[in-house]
C-alpha cells in the first residue's frame, strides 16, 4: 500500500512539474497582456502532436524536443501579433479571441492527425527500482526536464536584461515604457515563450499520456487551478501550486479515485479563494 | 535668445473618453527650473503623461530638442532625454535597487554618471542588492531621481517629487532638485508646495480645467496675489 502511495506520489510530481511549466506560460501571459489565453492547453496539446510527428519523421525525441518549442515561439508570435495585438485593450475580447484559436487548432489537429488518440513510446524505456517497487526511468526523466526547464526560465528572468523587462512590464506597464522599455515587444515576446513552454510541457509529456487532439481541453482546468492557486502573476507559486495539486491528486486517486481526487483539488481551489484570494504563495518572491 | 528644449503648443489629450486636456502651452528652457503649477484635477500630470506618450495627444505638438515627438512612440521617448519620475515615485518593488537604476540603460552604464550618482545618493550605493520596496518613502524618491539620471537626461521630468515623503527628507530632495538643475539639466516640476516651487523655478506655469492659464516668472505671481488666489486657491507666499 504504502509503495503504492509513493509511486502515486511520484507520478503526482512527474506530472505536477510537466503542469508548471504549461501553467507557467499561462501565467506569465496573463500576468503581462491581461490576456486569459483559452487555447493555452491546446497549445500544449499541439506540442505533444508536433512530437509524436517528429518522432515518426526522424526518428528522435530530442529533435522533437528541440524544434517543437521552436515552433511554439514561431505559433506564439504570429498568434500574438494577429489574433492578441489587435484588441488588446480589450481582455473581454482576448477572451473570445483565444476561445476561438482553441477550437482552430482542435479541430486542425483533428482535420490532419486524426481523431484518434496515439501513443509515443517513451525515449528512455525500461525501469528502476524506486520505494520497492519498479518506477519508469521516462517518467522519472521528464520531472528532471521538466524541472530544468523551469530553473532555465526562472534563472533566464532574474538574470537576464529581458528577465528584468518581463519583471518590469508585469508589475508597472506605464513606467516601463517611460524607462525606454520596449512594452509592446516585451509582451509579444512573453507570449511566444508563453507559447514555447506549453509546447515543450506537450512534448514532454506526449510518452506519459495519450496524444489527441482534446488534451488541451483535460489540462487547461488544472493550469487555471495552479494559477489560482499559486495567485495570480506569481510565478514560483504558481509552479508549487500546480506540484502541490498534482501530488495531492495522485495520492488521493491511489486512496479513492480519480474524481474524489479532483474534488479535492476544486475544494482546495474554492478554500483558497475564500480565504486566501491572493493566492496561497501571495509574499513569495516574483 | 536661447530656444526652449520642450515647447508644448496647445495640447489636448483624454483619458478613455473623457477629455482632460485642452490647449496646455508651455515651453521649457535648456537651463533651470519651470513649475508647473495648479488645483488638483487640472491636469498636471496627464500633461506630463502626455508628453512621455503614455497618453495619446488628440491636438497641439510636442517639441523636444527641435523634433516633433508628438506621434513618436512613448518607448522612444527617453532615449532622446527626457528623464522621468512619476508621480508615486514608479519604482519596481520586487526588483533590486540595482535593477531598478540599471532597468532604463540599453548599454553598459556610463561611469562618470555612474559615479556621480552615487556620490549625490551614497545609500543607494550601500543598498544595491536590496529589494527596492523595502526602502523608505524617501529612499525610494532618492531611488526614482537616481534612475532617471543614469539615462543621462537633458530634461527631467519630476512630479510631485516630495509627496509622501517624511518632513526631514523633503528638504534633502528639494536641494537635489536644485543641484540637478545648476549642474545644466532642465528640469520641468509638479509641486504641490506653492513655496518650494517658486523659490526653485525660474519660471512658472499655472493650469486651470485642462489648460494653460498662466505663464511667466515667479514675481508676477507674488505681485499679484489676487492671481494666485484665483488659480490656485492660495495666496502666493512671498
Amino acid at each position: 500500500m504504502l509503495a503504492n502511495l509513493a509511486t502515486l506520489a511520484l507520478n503526482g510530481l512527474a506530472w505536477g512539474l510537466i503542469v508548471a511549466l504549461i501553467a507557467l506560460g499561462l501565467s506569465i501571459i496573463f500576468g503581462l497582456l491581461d490576456v486569459i489565453n483559452v487555447a493555452h492547453g491546446d497549445l500544449f496539446m499541439v506540442g505533444g502532436v508536433l512530437a509524436w510527428t517528429a518522432v515518426e519523421t526522424t526518428g528522435s525525441f530530442a529533435a522533437a524536443l528541440v524544434v517543437v518549442p521552436l515552433l511554439g515561439m514561431a505559433l506564439g508570435l504570429a498568434t500574438e501579433r494577429f489574433a492578441i495585438r489587435p484588441i488588446l485593450r480589450n481582455p473581454a475580447l482576448t477572451i473570445v479571441s483565444t476561445f476561438g484559436l482553441s477550437l482552430i487548432l482542435q479541430e486542425a489537429v483533428r482535420a490532419t492527425f486524426g481523431p484518434a488518440p496515439r501513443r509515443l513510446m517513451a525515449p528512455l524505456p525500461g525501469t528502476l527500482p524506486v520505494f520497492g517497487t519498479n518506477y519508469e526511468i521516462y517518467r522519472l526523466a521528464a520531472a528532471v526536464a521538466a524541472a530544468l526547464a523551469l530553473a532555465a526560465f526562472f534563472l533566464f528572468q532574474q538574470r537576464t536584461r529581458f528577465g528584468t523587462w518581463m519583471r518590469a512590464v508585469r508589475h508597472d506597464r506605464e513606467t516601463a515604457l517611460t524607462l525606454g522599455i520596449p512594452v509592446a515587444r516585451v509582451q509579444l515576446l512573453t507570449f511566444a515563450l508563453g507559447a514555447a513552454l506549453a509546447l515543450l510541457g506537450g512534448v514532454i509529456a506526449a510518452p506519459i499520456t495519450t496524444v489527441d487532439f482534446r488534451a488541451g481541453v483535460e489540462i487547461l482546468p488544472a493550469c487555471f487551478m495552479a494559477v489560482v492557486i499559486g495567485g495570480l502573476g506569481n510565478l514560483p507559486g504558481t509552479a508549487a501550486a500546480a506540484v502541490l495539486l498534482a501530488v495531492t491528486e495522485g495520492v488521493v486517486s491511489g486512496l479513492s479515485d480519480p474524481t474524489a481526487a479532483r474534488i479535492t483539488s476544486l475544494c482546495l481551489m474554492s478554500a483558497v479563494l475564500l480565504l486566501r484570494p491572493q493566492g496561497l504563495f501571495a509574499g513569495a518572491a516574483r | 535668445m536661447v530656444e526652449p528644449l520642450l515647447v508644448v503648443s496647445g495640447l489636448a489629450a483624454r483619458i478613455g473618453r473623457v477629455p482632460i486636456l485642452a490647449g496646455v502651452d508651455l515651453a521649457v528652457p535648456a537651463r533651470g527650473i519651470v513649475a508647473l503649477l495648479g488645483r488638483n484635477g487640472v491636469g498636471k500630470t496627464t500633461t506630463l503623461r502626455t508628453i512621455m506618450g503614455v497618453v495619446e495627444a488628440t491636438a497641439g505638438s510636442i517639441r523636444f530638442a527641435d523634433q516633433d515627438i508628438t506621434r513618436l512612440q512613448a518607448h522612444l521617448r527617453p532615449g532622446l532625454g527626457i528623464g522621468y519620475v512619476p508621480q508615486g515615485r514608479g519604482i519596481f518593488p520586487l526588483l533590486t535597487v540595482r535593477e531598478n537604476l540599471y532597468l532604463g540603460l540599453r548599454g553598459p552604464a556610463d561611469p562618470a554618471i555612474e559615479t556621480h550618482v552615487f556620490e549625490r545618493f551614497p545609500r543607494l550605493a550601500e543598498r544595491l542588492d536590496q529589494k527596492a520596496g523595502t526602502m523608505s518613502g524617501g529612499e525610494q524618491q532618492m531611488l526614482a531621481i537616481a534612475r532617471a539620471l543614469m539615462m543621462r537626461p537633458r530634461l527631467l521630468i519630476l512630479d510631485e517629487p516630495t509627496e509622501g515623503v517624511m518632513p526631514r527628507l523633503v528638504n534633502d530632495i528639494r536641494r537635489e532638485i536644485a543641484a540637478i538643475a545648476a549642474s545644466g539639466i532642465a528640469v520641468l516640476l509638479v509641486e504641490q508646495n506653492l513655496r518650494t516651487a517658486l523659490r526653485l523655478a525660474r519660471h512658472v506655469v499655472i493650469m486651470e480645467r485642462g489648460h494653460t492659464a498662466f505663464a511667466g516668472p515667479p514675481e508676477s505671481l507674488r505681485a499679484d496675489p489676487d492671481l494666485a488666489h484665483r488659480l490656485l486657491g492660495v495666496g502666493a507666499p512671498t
